[in-house]
């Protein structure tokens, strides 16, 4: 979708602030919101995709002002809300009214220490063969779609070459409509010069992970 | 059932907007309250994941890994070849780091990290991200122009060494290699693991030497 999350290359951002910051929290709160969101219930049809899609949807000024952690939260109460675990006048009224059911149980501690352990993969082996051969120079799709998609606004439409290939992965926009589906995947590297007017002469470049759908010959 | 309907959810996120507490930590606390009451969460997983990224995991880790990669050619080798399978010898290979690439820098390159589209980050190796690492400023900044931004880090480029920046657009996450400095060739592993800062990992930082912060 062409929301205010695709940040890449917009204008007119001050100063990055709190260079040495190293502290992974800031607020108790933080921490809670960060536990939740990580252990919390779900549906099995849940994806990464389907969460940073619903964190997409939550209006462009909440997206760019509240904090990190708080983002996480609402999210999943959005998907909870949406999927049926959580309503909106329990929200209202703070008081639950029904047990629900949920498809994935919330995790247990010995859980939570598992999965940041597990490197999970998302490989998906892909019958067809790849359509771009290494170096090739491929143009990526002017429209990114109204749903989610990682085809960021800065490469759409300008021409790059492969530089990776790396075989079948989940691809992204389909996973965040619950179907999973394998594409090829690649890296794909772009010369400044040919993103950014001001970058004219340089030998800079850019690379970013697309998939074979975004991608035509060029 | 989810909707997987964009209309749907940005109904339920203007909602919650009116029905929450406008304040993050009263919001925290009253969806807190409600998803433990209906058994949504379980306490002890909150805490267990609250611990290991306050607690245990950090950038420590990913410290070590470079300081065995400035050791050993061997295990650099297979760190750029396959990081997620060379990180899984120390054990850190886990939460967003299924798919590591390694990339390193030289005195011809310098590379750099960023997720333009979100703020992904490979956790089990680095810990959770900076807090600049998520901004709104970095994610713009970082891909259009990594020399002003390198510049507010105090990293002068000289114009000849080529910029890189890597945009984690899928589940494939970065680590940046940095340049073992001069003048430690007789440092252990512990010693040079050290001089390893996080920043330099995301590629925000360039020159490692000890001397550094005292130019």
């Amino acid at each position: 979708m062409d929301g205010v999350h695709d940040l890449g290359g917009r204008e007119g951002f001050g100063p990055i602030l709190d260079k040495d910051d190293d502290k992974p929290f800031h607020a108790d709160w933080e921490t809670r919101a960060f536990g939740i969101k990580q252990s919390s219930a779900a549906a099995t049809s849940w994806t990464i995709d389907w969460f940073r899609y619903c964190r997409e949807l939550a209006g462009p000024v909440d997206y760019l002002t509240r904090p990190y952690f708080d983002q996480w939260l609402t999210t999943l109460a959005a998907q909870m809300v949406d999927e049926g675990y959580l309503t909106l006048d329990e929200v209202k009224t703070g008081a639950s009214s029904f047990a629900p059911n949920p498809s994935r149980s919330p995790q247990s501690s010995q859980a939570a220490r598992a999965s940041v352990n597990d490197p999970r993969s998302f490989a998906v082996s892909v019958n067809a063969p790849p359509r771009f051969a290494l170096g090739a120079t491929v143009r990526c799709r002017l429209d990114g779609g109204s749903g989610h998609t990682r085809l960021p606004g800065y490469v759409r439409g300008r021409a790059g070459e492969i530089h990776t290939h790396h075989g079948g992965h989940v691809l992204a926009d389909a996973s965040a409509r619950g179907e999973k589906r394998g594409e090829h995947l690649y890296t794909v590297g772009f010369a400044s010069a040919d993103l950014w007017p001001e970058a004219k002469g340089s030998a800079d470049r850019v690379f970013v992970d697309l998939w074979e759908s975004y991608l035509e010959p060029a | 059932m989810a909707s997987f309907d964009g209309k749907t959810i940005s109904h339920i996120h203007h909602e919650l907007h009116s029905l929450l507490p406008p304040e993050p930590a009263l919001r925290t606390k009253a969806l807190e309250s409600l998803l433990a009451e209906k058994q949504l969460i379980d306490p002890a997983a909150v805490d267990a994941w609250i611990e290991m990224y306050r607690d245990e995991i950090g950038p420590k880790r990913g410290a070590a890994v470079v300081a065995r990669a400035w050791s050993d050619p061997a295990f650099k080798a297979r760190l750029l070849d396959d990081g997620t399978a060379a990180i899984d010898e120390f054990g850190f290979a886990g939460h967003a780091t299924g798919h590591l690439q390694a990339v390193e820098n030289s005195r011809e390159v310098h590379n750099l990290v960023v997720c333009t589209l979100c703020s992904c980050y490979p956790f089990s190796l680095l810990g959770l991200s900076p807090s600049w690492y998520k901004s709104n400023e970095y994610r713009a900044r970082a891909v259009r122009d990594p020399r002003g931004v390198l510049k507010e880090f105090g990293v002068e480029l000289e114009e000849k060494t080529q910029v890189r920046v890597w945009d984690s657009t899928s589940e494939r996450r970065y680590l940046v290699v940095p340049e073992r400095p001069k003048g430690v060739e007789d440092w252990d592993e512990a010693a040079l693991a050290k001089l390893v800062t996080r920043n330099s990992m995301i590629g925000m930082e360039r020159d490692l030497s000890p001397e550094r912060d005292k130019a």
